[in-house]
């Protein structure tokens, strides 16, 4: 499996995470399913809205941004786009800092955690990683 | 878009591209498949079935007649009652986004009653002080207003904006033009909490394990819903015979504040 079709793939865990998220911020999902942490307690905090719109459906745009880029990134032609490349870690710097200030949040002002949220974090990390080493491939093709 | 040309013209010539050539497309499309089915299912399943078991009172006060708060006609075809806890964010949902149809389309057009019974959950800690907010308005005719309020207004006041709601209940109470002594002193003195706790016990009584929870007829249903769907519980709950479902609302006996 290609790096960028393994982007495509983590990019749909994490659309399954935010879209849970979603869901239950706009009230389709009653109750959230949370063994460790309280979940509920971060999701109804007023850091949860930004602009009006929940974190998690910015999470979710993110994501979905994430799986076009790749699945585009992925065709024969463009798997060693350097454009994509550097769209791609941008996209994914952009959202580690961001879940990094989330993870501050929680940890630090909100006092509660939520394992959804930390697993995107660390999702992110990931995605990061892979969007580096995916960068360093093509350009060093080039 | 240059890029993109040379790019892929230089791409075929590298090592990494051959490498990558010679992976299955049809692997990858099985594997993204299987997660989206996944992600589906898991998603689906947490939205028909909620987890939070609800609070079961154990509090040494003597639970009075359930009381819910009615509105509309009570001898209307269908009842409806709905179990909810105030500061629960799926409630505030369903009470900002499909309630103002349900009132409107339903009980005020005398298809249903509707009440609304208190459910406070254990993790919310300003549920209770916005029940007892919401029966001491009720106590000057205004439940429904502050009920509309406090769902409205959910950020403003729960567990995790204030340790002090009452401050900010006192901005509701002055805004409806409620007799702000009366309702301080009723709220300060938790007059209505034997009330509130017999609500809940009904729910309890009724198995509800989250909220919000609804009985429409004689059907009790988990969850919020779009107002299609409640309708549809409406219209099948009217069809069946009205004598069941007076029976069972009636043991729950109403007040209409």
């Amino acid at each position: 499996m290609s790096r960028r079709q393994t982007l495509a793939l983590l990019a749909v865990v994490g659309i399954c995470i935010a879209l849970y998220l979603t869901l239950y911020k706009v009230g389709v999902i009653g109750v959230l399913s949370c063994s460790i942490g309280s979940c509920e307690t971060v999701n109804t905090s007023k850091w949860s809205m930004l602009l009006g719109i929940p974190i998690a459906a910015w999470g979710l745009a993110a994501y979905v941004a994430l799986l076009l880029l790749a699945m585009v990134g992925s065709g024969e032609s463009r798997e060693e786009s350097v454009p994509i490349a550097r769209m791609l870690v941008a996209l994914a710097g952009w959202s580690v800092l961001f879940s990094a200030w989330l993870t501050y949040l929680e940890l630090f002002v909100i006092h509660a955690i939520c394992i959804w949220c930390l697993t995107s974090a660390l999702l992110w990390v990931v995605i990061l990683a892979v969007c580096v080493v995916d960068l360093r491939a093509v350009s060093r093709a080039e | 878009m240059a890029d993109k040309g040379v790019d892929g013209g230089r791409g075929r010539r590298s090592g990494v591209v051959n490498k990558q050539r010679g992976n299955s497309p049809q692997r990858f499309y099985v594997v993204l498949g299987l997660l989206v089915v996944v992600g589906a299912l898991f998603i689906v399943r947490a939205a028909r079935a909620p987890k939070v078991r609800a609070n079961v009172t154990t509090a040494p006060i003597t639970p009075a007649t359930a009381e819910g708060y009615l509105m509309g006609n009570a001898n209307a075809p269908v009842q409806i009652m709905e179990f909810a806890d105030f500061e629960c964010p799926a409630c505030g949902n369903f009470a900002v986004i499909t309630e103002p149809d349900v009132r409107n389309r339903i009980v005020n057009a005398g298809l249903a009653s509707y009440r609304f019974f208190d459910f406070p959950l254990p993790m919310h800690k300003n549920t209770m002080a916005a029940s007892n907010a919401a029966a001491c308005a009720a106590d000057q005719g205004k439940f429904w207003e502050m009920h509309d309020a406090l769902f409205r207004n959910q950020p403003e006041w729960n567990t995790e904006a204030t340790d002090n709601p009452k401050k900010i209940f006192l901005g509701y109470v002055k805004s409806m033009g409620i007799n702000t002594d009366t309702w301080e002193k009723c709220f300060d003195a938790q007059t209505h909490q034997s009330r509130i706790l017999a609500n809940q016990a009904e729910g309890t009584r009724r198995k509800v394990q989250s909220t919000p929870t609804f009985v429409i007829g004689t059907r009790l249903i988990p969850g919020a819903m779009s107002y299609d769907v409640f309708k549809a519980y409406v219209d099948s709950a009217a069809k069946e015979a009205p004598a069941v479902a007076k029976a069972d609302t009636t043991k729950a006996k109403s007040t209409t504040k």
